[in-house]
């Protein structure tokens, strides 16, 4: 059985492309389009990874992390932080990794593999 | 980029710079090396302040003169509404917040006041609202002694920095 990604991005180029690339790799792919969406879909969809931007509409990702219990998750996002700060939001058990924005399509799928195999 | 920012600023109010994502994190140094020593108001939706601040320490850039609107790292983790250098502006969505905050700055007549970016502005604002917004801004500094400049990140002139280039009085 196909494992199955949920990609919570607001833009909608980067879930469409993220979607795309991964269904060509094999994965069952969910969308949702922001923090609140993101949580409602994975308790509906119960994903086997979750690949969430960082910074979006709605209520603060880092409000929504804690309620994603047993959740694996990678943080994708355009903002640049500091070394500090990275290790600050991986601190959280569910967080499994972190995307800096325009990220490396191949490098994407390599973590997607990582995480959750094929 | 082989141009002065400082001396194209002497002879212009407000700069519209435009750069690739390759450039970026080079000209982003080499701006704020040039204006290092006068009053900066440094306004950011693309770094946080502390990233900022690694950058430029890490490039051995002089910051003390420089105060930092952030408005990124709220949505991240808990930091107070300001701190020493800093003021935190909620998301970068609140932009009646950012006005507000920015509009403070504007009357101490700083030097000068560096936007990053209109692009990452874009990201969490429809087009016609970020218009909105810089055409407000570029009036509100047309009305002070300060003198700024915007940056927007990208390969090509996108829908943004096309409209706001005619309310610029330069664009590089």
């Amino acid at each position: 059985m196909a494992k199955k990604i949920l990609i919570v991005d607001d833009e909608a180029d980067i879930r469409n492309t993220v979607k795309t690339i991964l269904e060509k790799n094999g994965y069952e792919v969910v969308t949702a389009i922001n923090g609140d969406d993101g949580f409602k879909k994975w308790k509906s969809e119960k994903p086997d990874l979750v690949l969430m931007d960082i910074m979006m509409p709605g209520t603060p990702v880092k409000d929504v992390i804690p309620k994603m219990k047993g959740a694996k998750v990678v943080y994708i996002s355009v903002v640049r932080t500091s070394e500090a700060e990275r290790e600050d939001l991986m601190k959280s058990s569910n967080i499994k990794g972190f995307i800096q924005k325009p990220f490396d399509i191949n490098n994407l799928v390599k973590q997607v593999k990582k995480f959750v195999g094929k | 980029m082989t141009i002065s920012i400082k001396k194209e600023l002497d002879s212009s109010q407000t700069i519209l710079l435009l750069m690739s994502g390759i450039e970026y994190n080079k000209t982003m140094v080499k701006v704020v090396k040039e204006l290092s020593g006068k009053s900066v108001c440094y306004v950011t939706s693309n770094k946080t302040f502390d990233s900022l601040k690694e950058t430029f320490k890490k490039n051995k850039v002089e910051f003390k003169d420089m105060v930092f609107i952030d408005s990124i790292s709220k949505s991240l983790k808990k930091v107070p509404d300001s701190a020493d250098q800093v003021y935190y502006v909620s998301n970068p969505g609140a932009l009646t917040e950012l006005s507000v905050v920015i509009g403070k700055f504007l009357r101490h007549d700083f030097d000068y006041l560096i936007f990053d970016s209109v692009t990452n502005l874009n990201i969490y604002n429809k087009t016609p609202v970020c218009i909105k917004f810089i055409n407000s801004l570029v009036n509100k500094i047309k009305r002070s002694k300060t003198k700024a400049v915007f940056y927007a990140v990208g390969e090509k002139l996108d829908e943004l920095p096309e409209h706001i280039s005619s309310i610029m009085d330069r664009v590089l």
